[in-house]
C-alpha cells in the first residue's frame, strides 16, 4: 500500500533552515548597529525580531493550508502562481503587522518610533518581501519535490516488488483451481456424449490458460483484451451451466480502448457465477458493463441474486482492490453493493487510453 | 443390486456418471437430483443404497446434505468435489469416500468396488459424522414441510419430542415431524439441547424455571409456557447445566 506522504522529514529541514536564517538576520543587525550610538541596544533586535514572529506566522499558515497545493508541484508555475496569487495579502498584512507592533513596544517604552513616509515603507518593504518570499517559495518547493520524488521512488519499488508476488498469485488466484478441475470435469463428461463440444470447450480453456498466462507477465492491457477473456471465461462457464445464466455484455468503444491491469476483471466475473449461479437453483442474469465517465472508466459486473457473504474479505476481491491500490494509489476503487435484485460490483479507475 | 442416486449441479457432471454406472449389471439409477434440497427429499423419498454427492451445489451443499442425514440408516455416500482442500483433509483422515474431479473410469471403478465391500458393515457413520463436523450442522436442522424440504434455525427449536422412530420438532410457529431418532439429533444439534426425558430434550435457552414434583421429578416451565416432565434420571446433567 502507498503510505501517507510524509512531510516531516523536510518540514524538520524547513524549520531549522528557518531559524538559522533568522538568527543570522538578528545577529547581523545588532551587529551592524552595535557601534551606531543613536540607535538604542534592542532596537535592531525589535526590528527583526517582529518581521521574524510575523514572517513566522504566514510560514505557518503556508504549511497549514496550502498542503493541498503539493499535487501541484510537477507543474512549478502553477504551484508558485498560485502562491504568489497571495501575495498582496501577505504583504499588506505584514507590513501592516510588523509596523503597529513596533509602533506599540516603542509607544509602551515611552520613546516614538521613527521611520520614512508611509509611501516609501510600503514600496520599500515589499520589494523586500517579494525578494524574501521567493527565496523561501524556492526552498520550500525543492523541499516538498525532493520528498515528493522520495515517495514516489519508493512506491515504485514497492510496486516492482509486489508485481514479482502477484504474478504467481494472480495465476493461482485468478484462475481458481476450483474452476479449472470443474471445467476439466465438464469437458470429461462431454467427450463421452459429444466430441465437438468436448474440443471446442478444450480449446477455450487452453485459450484461457494462455491469455493467463501472458496477462500474468505484464501488467497493464486493454479494456479489449480484457473482455475477451471476460468472454471466454463465460462462455466456458455458460457450458457447465447451460440453461441458468443469460449474460449480457455492453461496453462503448471509447471503454474497449480504456487502459486496465490485466486480469482485474475476471475474478469479479468468477465471484457472480460462484456467489449468484452456483449458490442459486433459480435461473440468474448478469449484466458486464462499461463506460467512461469523464476521466473515469467504470466497469460493472451484475449479478441476481446474492453476493459474497461477508463483503471484502474474498480473496478475489481483496487481489482486486490491492492491484487496484498498487497501480492508482488513491484514484481508483472497488466498491461491492447489494441492489434491488442482486449485487452490483463496480470498478472505477481513471480513464487513459491503452497504448501497446 | 446397488440403487444409486446421482447428485450434482451440472447436467454433464450428471451425464457423465449415469452413462458410466449404466454399464454395470449390479447397478440401477434411482434417480438425480439438481441442488441440495432436491437431493434431501430424493433421499428419504428413493432410499437408495447409495449416493454420489457433488459438494458444490445451489441451496445446500453436498457435505450440508449429508449432514442432515440420520447417521445409522444413511445411504452410502461417495463425495465428489472439484476442489476443496479443507473437506478432502477431513474425508482422508476419516476413510469417507470420495471423487476428485476430473475422474477417470479406472478410479470410479474402485470407488465401486469398495462401495460393494462396505454394503452391510456400518461405515457411513463417519462420512455424516465428517459432513457434522465440516458445515455449520449444529445451527440448522432440515425438516419435512408439506411436500417440501426447509431449513429452520436451531436455536428457534423450543424442544423435541420422541415419537418412535420420529421425533416432533416444536418451535414458536409450527411443530415438524422429522424421521430421525432422538439420539441421532441431539448428536448432531449439540450442546445447545439437553435431554430431560427418555423421549424428551429442551433447548437450554427456552427454560423458563424448574418446580420439584414427587418422587425427585421436576416439572421444567418453558417460556412458551408449555410444561414437560423432567425425570430423575436426568436432572442432575440438567442441573449441572442451568445457570445460576
Amino acid at each position: 500500500m502507498p503510505s501517507e506522504p510524509n512531510y516531516l522529514g523536510d518540514r524538520r529541514a524547513l524549520f531549522a533552515l528557518w531559524g538559522l536564517f533568522w538568527l543570522l538576520m538578528i545577529a547581523v543587525a545588532v551587529q551592524d548597529d552595535i557601534s551606531d550610538q543613536y540607535i538604542k541596544w534592542w532596537e535592531p533586535l525589535l526590528w527583526e525580531g517582529s518581521s521574524c514572529i510575523f514572517a513566522t506566522a504566514w510560514l505557518l499558515l503556508q504549511q497549514r493550508y496550502s498542503r493541498h497545493w503539493n499535487r501541484y508541484l510537477a507543474q512549478p508555475l502553477k504551484w508558485f502562481g498560485l502562491h504568489l496569487a497571495w501575495f498582496p495579502v501577505i504583504a499588506l498584512t505584514f507590513i501592516v503587522c510588523i509596523y503597529s507592533f513596533r509602533h506599540g513596544v516603542y509607544a509602551l517604552l515611552g520613546d516614538t518610533y521613527e521611520h520614512e513616509s508611509w509611501a516609501f515603507i510600503f514600496l520599500y518593504e515589499s520589494v523586500k518581501l517579494l525578494l524574501f518570499t521567493a527565496l523561501w517559495l524556492a526552498i520550500i518547493f525543492g523541499l516538498a519535490s525532493f520528498s515528493l520524488w522520495k515517495q514516489e521512488r519508493e512506491r515504485l519499488l514497492q510496486m516492482q516488488r509486489h508485481l514479482a508476488e502477484s504474478q504467481l498469485a494472480q495465476l493461482k488466484a485468478q484462475l481458481q483451481p476450483h474452476f479449472l478441475f470443474n471445467a476439466l470435469n465438464t469437458i470429461s463428461a462431454l467427450m463421452q456424449s459429444n466430441v465437438e463440444q468436448a474440443d471446442r470447450l478444450l480449446t477455450r480453456l487452453a485459450d484461457l490458460l494462455r491469455a493467463s498466462l501472458a496477462a500474468s507477465s505484464r501488467q497493464m492491457t486493454s479494456l479489449r483484451e480484457e473482455w475477451k477473456l471476460l468472454e471466454l471465461y463465460a462462455s466456458i462457464m455458460q457450458q457447465r451451466f447451460a440453461g441458468r445464466v443469460t449474460l449480457t455484455w455492453n461496453a462503448s468503444e471509447e471503454a474497449l480502448n480504456a487502459s486496465i491491469p490485466a486480469m482485474l476483471l475476471q475474478p469479479l466475473l468468477e465471484n457472480a457465477y460462484k456467489h449468484g449461479v452456483e449458490k442459486s437453483s433459480q435461473p440468474v442474469a448478469i449484466r458486464v458493463e462499461a463506460q467512461r465517465v469523464g476521466d473515469a472508466l467504470h466497469v460493472r459486473i451484475h449479478n441476481t441474486g446474492t453476493g459474497p457473504g461477508a463483503p471484502g474479505t474474498g480473496i478475489g476481491l481483496r487481489n482486486c482492490r490491492e492491484r487496484l491500490a498498487l497501480v492508482y494509489g488513491e484514484r481508483a476503487h472497488l466498491t461491492l453493493a447489494p441492489d434491488a435484485d442482486g449485487v452490483n460490483a463496480t470498478v472505477t479507475l481513471p480513464y487513459e487510453v491503452f497504448r501497446a | 443390486m446397488m440403487r444409486v442416486l446421482i447428485v450434482d449441479d451440472e447436467a454433464p457432471a450428471r451425464d457423465k456418471l449415469r452413462r458410466w454406472l449404466g454399464t454395470h449389471a449390479d447397478i440401477e439409477i434411482a434417480g438425480e437430483a439438481a441442488d441440495g434440497l432436491a437431493a434431501a427429499a430424493a433421499i428419504e423419498n428413493l432410499q437408495p443404497d447409495v449416493v454420489f454427492l457433488d459438494i458444490q451445489m445451489p441451496g445446500l451443499s453436498g457435505l450440508e446434505v449429508a449432514a442432515q442425514l440420520e447417521s445409522d440408516s444413511a445411504p452410502l455416500l461417495v463425495f465428489v468435489t472439484a476442489f476443496d482442500e479443507h473437506a478432502i483433509r477431513a474425508f482422508d483422515l476419516n476413510a469417507v469416500d470420495y471423487l476428485l474431479k476430473p475422474y477417470d473410469r479406472d478410479r470410479l471403478e474402485k470407488s465401486l468396488q469398495r462401495l460393494r465391500e462396505r454394503r452391510g458393515a456400518p461405515a457411513t457413520r463417519s462420512a455424516v459424522s465428517t459432513a457434522r463436523q465440516e458445515t455449520r450442522s449444529s445451527e440448522r436442522l432440515l425438516v419435512p414441510r408439506g411436500e417440501q424440504l426447509e431449513l429452520i434455525d436451531a436455536a428457534g427449536i423450543h424442544w423435541l419430542e420422541a415419537d418412535d422412530n420420529y421425533v416432533h420438532v416444536h418451535t414458536a410457529a409450527a411443530k415438524y415431524l422429522v424421521r430421525r431418532t432422538l439420539n441421532d439429533l441431539l448428536e448432531q444439534l449439540g450442546e445447545r439441547f439437553v435431554r430431560i426425558h427418555k423421549s424428551t430434550a429442551v433447548n437450554l435457552a427456552e427454560v423458563a424455571s424448574l418446580s420439584p414434583l414427587f418422587k425427585g421429578d421436576h416439572e421444567v416451565r418453558l417460556r412458551s409456557g408449555a410444561t414437560l416432565r423432567l425425570s430423575r434420571r436426568f436432572k442432575d446433567a440438567l442441573f449441572a447445566r442451568m445457570p445460576r
